[in-house]
């Protein structure tokens, strides 16, 4: 079993870079106006021109290359069913320092990847020194197909059911029969199908980033109550304006890679620029005011530039999401509401103010068993690589209470 | 008018250039096996055109074309806004009564939509037997060889102005308009503002609510219970398909222009995609050929104001940036005009295709005709059936008789 696993070094070919570099070099940007570094209408027009003109002339891939080449890195492959026999999956796994550590699966969402998992990789694997009681845990951090270094899928279907399947496959092929998650994004809705596939194995899930239904009268008519009668805190009607925000202003990449993402496919695969616009307009949006140094910014972007099955690849996931395909024999594939349904995965969930869709706990409570929930007071949507410490700790309090230690 | 000054399409060759260089330094996705259409602007397809416009495509050619045909532009300003060079296409009648009729075309659309109905509109309409226009084609702000605001806020109100100052400019106290798109909205604006000079909209896309029963009891009561025939029919599972499946660009472009401008800007690749998916799923298996659509694409790629800026007009609409009152929104547009007739043709392969209680909402109708084929840019697949409406609506015995002062379309 351990044979097909594989110590992996990201080694962008020359050309690829040489490539990018003719590009950016050739690049040509919309013309000014009086607004258009109003960041309502989108990614600012001074921002892209600084952050192009970095990329071309003082990035170095090679340097940030040579730093994420420290991580741990390995590669297996992994058997679909119905799709590949044998898919590409990159991931970092580092063990934890205890013998007795817990394993955990990370899994990013989009625009992010792999990397988010690097400041809390320290944390997890090791014990802050005053707390040797705390647990460590046996960290696997894949690319999710379609993104970072791992393989393209090359059928429709592929969708949230498969994902699992593959991080799931993943854990058993490292020895990790059973396991905790942590997800937010696309990581919320793929540990929660885990948790629906794999109940035996899912110890418990942390998430960051929770997605539910809405109260309905029929299924949970206190809630519908709640919402009527307007009973909520300051912090959870902020996070209900905050989540009407982002479907009035900041849902339109969603709803155009939901319904046609070959189209702007065409886009991210050509044009370095539109790429990194389309991707740092949400490293700024979503966010609560991280600061981004240039450097950052353009290495989340070359993961894409430089993936494996192209920056484009990656935004199918949506159209996947909300297309639940049908199998061969028949069968529709479950659709993202029925993710939200209750589930007996112990669950810890942490809120941050500036993620993008953020609930009031009473309807995340719906989900499953809560044995942990904590509303942040600062923090966005990618809470591991913003809030190290504050998405540790939450997570280490869930799992004490489901392992108990 | 010492300003209205003629104009002849002529993009530099470093443009050219560029053009070609850039498709030459093209990067493609891979692409899904079985995905066709559903998934968006197919692999091949775009590889294809990418490959003819760099390789066989002759913007040249397709330029000395489209200069035969009578271009103009002259400055236009709108209150608050710095004034604009406004590139159209204008052509008079040779009859002195004809009809001044302004077309006015979307996105992603442009003035060139206006070809095929162009000669039979100005020269088939003898005044005898059909009548007579004299047609007016602009580039809209920030589309074609138009400039585009460098100020925010250029909405409905504005396009309207910049579109009646230029008519009264060319000395046409009362016109009509013809279009789809934001064809439809405009000439919905001007109906609002303008109606002492915009006297008709002949429409072909159907911006219309259902009637609530407090504003239109009868056309509400007919709604609930007469059956649809079958074009409305048909038009509820085509008008789905586009809020469930088509709106994604709309929805992007309303929201963040900006963002998606760099990729626009940049690539003639993602420009082509963009467009070529929306040519093929808005038309009604219309047989484009690749010189059609790479001169399409192309007139969006060479525009004075850029491809990034034509999706602004979405933002623009879509919020009221500066506070204004009044607002031309979506409501506004989608509620009863008064003093101007409405012409409606419906073509059932259109993205909004609704049934014609809703649209009786709108104002006046005066003429509505069903068409059994047909798409969204109803001007380039069906020029035929746009001419005959247009002159039903307009001629003798029409709706619309006699609807601008002095001038029926009809030699006297």
């Amino acid at each position: 079993m351990g044979s097909i696993i594989k110590p992996y070094q990201i080694a962008i070919p020359d050309s690829k870079i040489e490539k990018l570099q003719l590009k950016l070099s050739h690049v040509s940007f919309p013309g000014q106006t009086s607004f258009s570094n109003d960041r309502k209408y989108g990614a600012p027009l001074d921002d892209i021109k600084r952050l192009a003109k970095f990329w071309q002339e003082k990035y170095d891939w090679r340097r940030v290359e040579a730093e994420l080449n420290k991580l741990p890195q390995f590669t297996t492959t992994i058997s679909v069913d119905g799709h590949e026999d044998a898919l590409k999956v990159h991931f970092i796994h580092q063990k934890g320092h205890k013998p007795n550590s817990i394993p955990l699966l990370f899994c990013h969402g989009w625009a992010g990847s792999f990397l988010e998992v690097t400041k809390i990789l320290p944390l997890l694997t090791s014990t802050s020194s005053n707390d040797s009681e705390e647990p460590t845990f046996h960290v696997v951090a894949p690319s999710l197909p379609n993104c970072g270094f791992s393989q393209s899928t090359s059928r429709p279907g592929f969708g949230i059911a498969q994902h699992a399947e593959v991080c799931h496959k993943l854990m058993l092929q490292l020895g990790y029969d059973k396991y905790v998650t942590q997800g937010g994004d696309w990581g919320f809705l793929i540990t929660r199908a885990m948790g629906f596939l794999y109940p035996n194995h899912v110890l418990a899930s942390h998430m960051n980033f929770i997605l539910s239904l809405p109260p309905s009268p029929l299924h949970t008519p206190l809630l519908v109550l709640q919402y009527l009668t307007g009973r909520y805190t300051p912090a959870e009607k902020a996070g209900l304006e905050r989540t009407q925000w982002f479907r009035n202003e900041g849902s339109g990449y969603s709803q155009i890679q939901g319904s046609k993402p070959h189209t702007p496919g065409f886009a991210l695969a050509d044009s370095p620029v539109g790429l990194l616009a389309w991707i740092y307009e949400k490293l700024h949006d979503w966010t609560d005011k991280y600061p981004w140094t240039d450097e950052e910014i353009l290495t989340w972007i070359s993961i894409y530039y430089f993936s494996e099955a192209g920056a484009d690849a990656s935004i199918r996931l949506y159209y996947e999401i909300l297309h639940p395909a049908t199998t061969a024999e028949g069968k529709a594939a479950p659709t993202m509401e029925s993710y939200m349904k209750w589930s007996t995965v112990p669950l810890g969930l942490s809120y941050f103010p500036q993620d993008v869709i953020v609930l009031p706990s009473s309807w995340g409570r719906t989900l499953g068993p809560v044995v942990f929930e904590k509303r942040h007071e600062e923090g966005g949507h990618f809470a591991a690589y913003e809030k190290p410490q504050l998405l540790v700790s939450d997570l280490r309090n869930t799992v004490q209470k489901v392992i108990g230690r | 008018m010492a300003d209205i000054r003629p104009y002849t399409i002529a993009v530099e060759d470093e443009r050219l250039k560029d053009l070609k260089t850039r498709l030459s330094l093209a990067k493609f996705p891979d692409e899904l096996d079985e995905a066709g259409w559903d998934m968006g602007a197919p692999l091949a397809d775009v590889k294809r055109l990418a490959k003819y416009w760099q390789e066989s495509y002759d913007w040249k050619k397709a330029e000395r074309e489209l200069n035969q045909v009578p271009q103009f532009v002259t400055n236009i300003q709108c209150e608050g806004f710095e004034p604009l060079a406004i590139h159209f296409i204008h052509v008079r009648s040779k009859v002195k009564g004809a009809i001044p009729l302004l077309f006015i075309h979307g996105w992603p659309g442009h003035f060139e939509e206006v070809l095929k109905i162009l000669k039979p509109l100005t020269e088939g309409g003898d005044g005898v037997k059909y009548p007579a226009f004299d047609v007016v084609a602009p580039s809209l702000p920030n589309f074609g060889f138009s400039e585009g605001p460098k100020k925010r806020g250029f909405a409905m109100e504005q396009y309207a102005e910049t579109m009646n100052k230029l008519m009264l400019k060319l000395g046409y106290d009362e016109y009509v308009t013809q279009g789809g798109d934001w064809g439809c909205h405009i000439s919905r604006a001007l109906a609002f503002r303008y109606p002492k000079y915009c006297k008709a909209t002949h429409l072909n896309m159907d911006s219309a609510d259902p009637p609530v029963f407090l504003k239109n009891p009868i056309l509400a009561l007919k709604h609930a219970i007469t059956p649809y025939n079958s074009r409305e029919q048909h038009g509820v599972t085509r008008s789905n398909w586009f809020d469930q499946e088509g709106r994604g660009y709309n929805l992007e472009q309303s929201t963040k222009p900006q963002t998606l401008g760099y990729a626009l800007a940049d690539s003639p690749v993602a420009c082509l995609a963009w467009i070529y998916e929306k040519l093929h799923d808005w038309t009604d298996a219309y047989p484009w050929s690749d010189d059609e659509i790479c001169t399409w694409v192309s007139i969006y790629w060479f525009s004075t104001a850029g491809p990034a800026a034509s999706v602004r007009i979405y933002y623009e609409t879509a919020h009221n940036v500066d506070g204004r009152k009044d607002k031309i929104d979506r409501e506004k547009m989608r509620s009863w005009s008064p003093g101007v007739k409405l012409g409606f043709s419906h073509f059932p392969m259109d993205l909004a295709v609704r049934p014609s209680t809703w649209v009786r909402t709108l104002g006046n109708v005066v003429f509505e005709k069903e068409h059994g084929s047909g798409g969204h840019f109803a001007a380039w697949e069906r020029p035929d059936d746009i001419v005959t409406d247009v002159r039903e609506m307009f001629g003798k015995g029409g709706g619309a008789f006699g609807v601008v002062r002095g001038v029926t379309g009809y030699t006297s």
